[in-house]
């Protein structure tokens, strides 16, 4: 078992810009670490670093107690789940999983063994002796899984593991492998663009953006306290609402209650999460108004009803711009009509409109 | 294409019979002939049916050679082949394989060039250098030997390349796993590229065994000895008789049995060859 720390690392590409700047974080022994971004953020350069399919150019790497910047990835002590498995495709299932201890001059007794308690946790036992191409797409994802914990390595990287499998069975994996790595306790760098693995899988959650780390913490204070419009915006679906706020050049139309918000002159963004604005339906006050809340008239023009929840898309002041809403239940809003949607003052966010960080306010 | 037809099965079943009967009637006549009484062909008198003296002719041409003109047992003629042609090939797919490996999986200075190198070859076939590289084997005293029989002919890119083409077909995160695993770059070649290979290797070896069974002008260039002599060259010899009859029979005979190991590796790869077409899957 052991930490993951990363100290300064960054990687340049010969001859071009850097893919990653500058990162340090430590992800605790037994800790779930995702990394988080859009693709081309380098957040898989990052993991392939870690395991050592990449140089590292700038910055140190430990892997417990070692700097592991010149170890050869056999050596680091990791086991690496691919997007694409990476399976051998010539060999059976067994001797997928076995190929690496074999290499290590593990005993044949304790391969077998290790192979079949793997087999049993992961219910891979009925095609061991079945080769890549004769089992499913969530078969294979898990031989990928098995091949990892038979090594007991002390720290499990995973490169978007997922996504190749259709969204039900990934949300059958996601819950597996938080569960496996719960029992195991590895320590685990996991990589997604996916917010939603992202936000369920991670103790640790790592957004990345262009190469630089945006913001690291608990999914949850994520999700509640962004430090960036990125983040804000990245996080959660549909994403944050983000009204531009320039005092020069006058508030929007259909936005009220701003007046009490320490706005720089320079300007921001409020932003607002769509389940943070609610909506009176026929004079039922669901919303009781309190002093500081920032109100917004929004002119309907879809709505989504997936049954628990409504999605109401509708413009700010009638011709502004797109704001999405979240309500529970059915709130059936006809098209074109005008509702005011009230937000509390505790679940705005203020962010600076140069900078892109927050405000405290 | 899916249709049930029965005119068009008619039609198209014709046309498949006509062109067979046109490549297998001529094997079918040497067949024949290779069966027949010396006069008989001599008279002009060979007919469809085979005649009663195939294992004789067989025995004869094997073991005993023509009575007119080379007198030679072609036994040893046919082992040179087989030799020549398992030679070239093998060692052709040996060589391809590391150069391949080599190119696609490590970087190392001058990478390109190398590639390039290989590729120009290509345009310069034995025929080409054909002087050049008699004056090589030469001087290294490999005249009648089956390095200097094979050796020039090992040398060139076919096979480099198509195994190039195959490498980078596979996925990069085979290798990564790999490494993971534990493996080098020698156990990645062994334990996993090899095995991918196999179906290319197959269609190589097939390839390569025809190419060097064929060899004509090389082996007449550089073999001086009877001993030495391939298979087409022993043949080519058998025809020419001075003042006699050729011995017709026996040439065919001959011809027949040089057909033989081809048809018998075409055949032997045939399941791996249809393999690599079918199973594309990495």
């Amino acid at each position: 078992m052991a930490d993951v720390r990363l100290t300064s690392v960054g990687k340049i590409y010969a001859g071009s810009v850097p893919a990653v700047k500058d990162i340090s974080f430590t992800v605790p022994d037994g800790g779930f670490c995702v990394l988080v971004g859009p693709s081309g953020c380098g957040k898989s350069t990052l993991l392939r670093m870690i395991a050592g399919l990449e140089t590292i150019t700038m910055g140190e790497v430990r892997i417990g107690d070692r700097v592991v910047n010149t170890v050869e990835p056999m050596d680091r002590d990791i086991a690496m789940v691919f997007q694409n498995y990476a399976l051998y495709p010539h060999m059976s299932v067994y001797d997928n999983m076995a190929y690496g201890l074999r290499n290590r001059k593990t005993p044949e007794a304790e391969i077998s063994a290790r192979v079949a308690e793997a087999a049993r946790i992961l219910e891979l036992e009925p095609y061991l002796k079945r080769r890549p191409r004769e089992l499913s797409g969530g078969q294979r994802q898990r031989v990928a899984m098995g091949r990892a914990i038979v090594r007991k390595p002390q720290v499990f990287l995973f490169d978007e593991p997922l996504s190749n499998l259709d969204a039900k069975l990934r949300g059958a994996m996601r819950v597996e492998i938080k569960k496996l790595q719960r029992h195991l306790g590895v320590t685990a760098v996991y990589v997604t663009h996916d917010q939603l693995e992202a936000m369920t899988l991670a103790d640790m959650l790592v957004v990345m953006n262009q190469g630089v780390v945006e913001q690291i913490g608990a999914p949850l204070d994520l999700y509640e306290r962004p430090e960036t419009v990125f983040v804000a915006q990245f996080i959660g679906a549909p994403p944050m609402n983000m009204i531009e706020l320039t005092p020069t050049k006058g508030l929007p139309a259909g936005l009220d209650g701003v007046a009490g918000l320490p706005l720089p002159a320079a300007g921001a963004r409020l932003g607002i999460r769509p389940e943070h604005l609610g909506v009176e339906i026929d004079g039922d006050a669901r919303i009781e108004t309190r002093p500081g809340d920032v109100r917004l008239a929004l002119t309907v023009e879809a709505v989504e009803a997936v049954g628990a929840e409504t999605y109401i898309h509708g413009r700010l002041g009638g011709d502004g711009q797109m704001i999405a809403a979240r309500e529970h239940g059915k709130v059936l809003l006809p098209a074109g009509t005008t509702r005011t949607f009230t937000a509390r003052r505790e679940h705005l966010h203020l962010f600076d409109l140069a900078t892109g960080r927050r405000i405290a306010h | 294409m899916v249709e049930n037809r029965p005119l068009a099965n008619l039609v198209s079943h014709l046309i498949l019979i006509t062109g067979v009967a046109i490549v297998a009637f001529p094997v079918y006549l040497a067949l024949v002939a290779s069966s027949s009484d010396p006069t008989t062909i001599a008279n002009g008198q060979l007919g469809l049916i085979p005649e009663g003296h195939l294992f004789e002719n067989y025995w004869k041409v094997l073991f005993q050679g023509t009575e007119r003109s080379t007198k030679q047992p072609m036994i040893v003629p046919l082992f040179n082949s087989l030799v020549m042609a398992l030679i070239i090939s093998i060692g052709k797919i040996a060589i391809s394989l590391i150069s391949a490996f080599a190119i696609i999986y490590f970087r190392f200075p001058f990478r390109h060039t190398a590639f390039w190198v290989i590729f120009l070859t290509l345009m310069l076939p034995v025929e080409v250098r054909i002087y050049p590289t008699y004056k090589i084997v030469a001087d290294l005293g490999m005249l009648d030997t089956y390095a200097g029989l094979t050796i020039p002919l090992i040398a060139s890119a076919t096979a480099t390349l198509l195994f190039r083409q195959f490498f980078m077909t596979v996925p990069d995160e085979l290798l990564e796993a790999s490494k993971i695993d534990g493996a080098g770059p020698w156990m990645f070649f062994k334990d996993t590229l090899l095995p991918l290979s196999m179906t290319s290797i197959a269609a190589m070896f097939v390839i390569q065994f025809i190419y060097g069974w064929n060899q004509y002008l090389w082996p007449l260039l550089i073999t001086t000895r009877d001993d030495m002599q391939t298979i087409v060259i022993g043949i080519q010899k058998m025809l020419y008789v001075t003042d006699a009859l050729t011995e017709w029979q026996l040439a065919m005979a001959t011809t027949i049995l040089a057909m033989l190991p081809p048809v018998v590796v075409v055949v032997a790869m045939q399941k791996l060859f249809v393999r690599g077409l079918t199973e594309t899957e990495k």
